[in-house]
């Protein structure tokens, strides 16, 4: 799977939304329906899950999917 | 012994008392690092005010400190403390499209009360610049540069009076209503010394005595963090477990284990992180946990739920968790913290919800928080302003050494909170045999996740969603949603009865209150205008609102269906 690949898996798993639903446009509180601690938790499986480091600033940038799935492209 | 009298002497007489003890922060998977001891820390705050001193800080001018919980928040805010300037902790960046507003409200507070110097990380400081923030920017110092610079030779601690101020607690608001609570040296330590005195009680003495550690992952603005764990500890010498509030939101688990692995411990949360528990650990990997140790677990900070805490009890009671180590409390941070704590410890007691509880927290069974701290005072008053006998639901007021002096730069909004020596909080509830009830609010407050939002922040947003310009009307309230807590509602008076224009509004006001305060909303309900109810003058009566949504009296507007071509003009590929 690709990196892009685990973070649609676990945004669906974590707010419980199939994964077909889940495209790019879709924001994180608003559509997903994620909280602080929904968010949070997103952030830290994700980064144990790619083994990367995502810092405060950049995680509090990324309001959609799609700002998720463009920052692991440019994480290489 | 000798008794401190300022922060400042306290820390140092700390040091000397507890040489063994420190800070040990546990990293981004859990684990626990070296630590510190306090004759270390002692010497690195002296350092680092001294070269606070060198950047040009100066005393009495209060200091934003915007940094994650890390050896550098530590130093620098502590360092503010000894150097004599006003150290003020910001809220760290909330995640999913926050930074925005976040960079808004902390320029707004920089500006508000006057602080040269805000203390952050590097990439804080380039999204400032990147937002055309130049001032903040400019104001902005990392700790890497502060770590460079050479102690100013000449720099003497600090030699407070008691009464000084010593630091400033931001409350929760919006941008351009955050209020900073002046905090004296005497207020904070008068309430760090009675939380250990009344914690410790029924333990066989002061809990510094008889415990070991604290584990925290609390961050370090919200009063529960700041004094808490972090002065508890400075003071009274326990050892600080700390761990970021990210680490245990995601892995509530990491909690846990580090309470059973330090001696016996305390601990405090508010009460949805101990649902957090339930609901996320694991059964399987709580088998490995013994939280026989953990002595004392301290919840407050909003509502205790009795559901939750028998919820915790029977998780946790099968690892060693006992049903008399949950101590609800209550406070607020013009209380410095603690204005009552369980000091009993038998177990959550709680009193069926007497005719006048909030219906919208839906309680049908209150938890006592105890009594008030030593030399505190709690009275409730009716709202013409006469006590109310025992029993009898009115306005929270509290009197003692741990009340604040004020609002920094408003004596407005002091004035508005401090009434004849008493601090009128807002809060609703009785008192019952000595012991404090919590029924509600006078105040329109959300707390959702231990944070307070301010509805009348939510409400522009609603009322400048999608070309509102701030002429719609709204009320934002809370209700109970079980076990979770308070969620959001958002009422909003429109004009327009289009469906794809409701639907535009809607989403709008979903995105920016996501954005701002990263809370999803539990509905949206559109009525028509001048329906939400308002007082003569033509104020929205919030709790009016609440009531009408909870009864289902709140007329939802009927929308007009769209007319087939319309949808399908509308359904275009993006």
């Amino acid at each position: 799977m690709s990196k892009q690949d685990d973070a649609l898996a676990l945004l669906a798993e974590i707010s419980g939304h199939p994964a077909a639903e889940i495209d790019r446009e879709k924001d994180l509180v608003a559509d997903l329906g994620l909280d602080s601690p929904k968010t949070l938790r997103f952030l830290v499986d994700l980064e144990e899950k790619l083994d990367v480091e995502i810092s405060d600033e950049d995680a509090a940038k990324m309001s959609t999917v799609g700002d998720i799935l463009d920052y692991l492209v440019t994480t290489g | 012994m000798v008794e401190a009298t300022t922060l400042i002497e306290a820390l140092e007489l700390n040091a000397a008392r507890r040489p063994e003890r420190g800070i040990h922060l546990i990293d981004g998977r859990g684990r626990a690092g070296e630590g510190r001891r306090y004759p270390d820390l002692l010497t690195s705050f002296q350092a680092a005010a001294a070269r606070l001193a060198t950047h040009g800080v100066r005393r009495r001018e209060p200091m934003l400190v915007a940094l994650p919980t890390s050896r550098e928040f530590i130093e620098y805010w502590v360092g503010g403390l000894f150097h004599g300037a006003l150290p003020v902790a910001m809220a760290p960046v909330g995640s999913a499209g926050a930074l925005a507003v976040h960079l808004q409200k902390l320029d707004d507070v920089r500006t508000r009360i006057g602080a040269g110097t805000v203390v952050c990380s590097e990439s804080l400081r380039d999204e400032a610049r990147a937002a055309g923030l130049e001032e903040l920017a400019g104001a902005c110092v990392t700790a890497a540069e502060l770590d460079a610079l050479t102690p100013r030779p000449d720099w003497k601690a600090h030699r407070a009076e008691p009464d000084e101020i010593a630091f400033l607690q931001l409350t929760s608001g919006s941008t351009g209503r955050q209020r900073a609570v002046q905090i004296s040296h005497r207020s904070a330590l008068h309430n760090a010394r009675g939380i250990d005195e009344t914690i410790g009680h029924p333990l066989g003495g002061p809990a510094s005595e008889v415990l070991q550690s604290i584990v925290s992952w609390l961050p370090l603005n919200h009063d529960m963090g700041l004094i808490g764990c972090l002065f508890l500890s400075l003071i009274h010498g326990f050892d600080l477990w700390l761990m970021q509030p990210k680490s245990f939101l995601a892995r509530p688990l990491w909690w846990l284990k580090h309470l059973g692995e330090h001696g016996p411990t305390l601990a405090e949360a508010p009460n949805f992180a101990f649902q957090l528990c339930v609901e996320r650990v694991d059964p399987e990997a709580a088998r490995d946990l013994d939280l026989s140790n953990w002595r004392a677990a301290m919840t407050g900070a909003e509502m205790v739920r009795p559901e939750t805490i028998d919820a915790f009890c029977e998780r946790f009671g099968p690892v060693g968790f006992r049903p008399e180590t949950f101590r609800p409390c209550y406070g607020l941070a013009e209380a410095t913290l603690a204005v009552t704590v369980d000091g009993v410890a038998r177990g959550a007691r709680t009193l069926s919800a007497p005719a006048g509880t909030d219906h919208g927290f839906g309680l049908t069974d209150i938890v006592s928080v105890g009594q008030p701290l030593p030399d505190t005072e709690v009275g409730i008053f009716a709202a013409d302003g006469t006590r109310v006998r025992d029993g009898s639901i009115g306005e929270i007021s509290v009197k003692g050494p741990s009340i604040f002096s004020g609002y920094y730069n408003d004596p407005e909004a002091s004035a508005e909170c401090l009434v004849d020596g008493w601090l009128r909080t807002g809060d609703l509830g009785f008192l019952d045999s000595g012991e404090l009830y919590i029924t509600g609010r006078t105040k329109d407050l959300i707390i959702v996740n231990g944070n307070n939002l301010m509805p009348h922040e939510l409400e522009r947003i609603a009322e400048n969603a999608s070309e509102g310009g701030g002429s719609r009307r709204s009320a934002a309230f809370s209700i109970a949603d079980g076990a979770d807590g308070e969620r959001v509602v958002l009422a909003v008076e429109v004009s327009e009865t289009d469906a794809d224009r409701l639907a535009t509004i809607e989403r709008e006001v979903r995105l920016g209150v996501g954005h701002t305060v990263s809370v999803p909303l539990a509905d949206v309900v559109f009525v028509r205008r001048g329906r939400l109810s308002k007082t003569t003058s033509g104020k929205v009566q919030r709790n009016r609102v609440r009531q009408q949504y909870l009864d289902g009296k709140l007329e939802r507007l009927t929308v007009s269906v769209p007319a087939p071509t319309a949808v399908e003009d509308r359904d275009t590929p993006q």
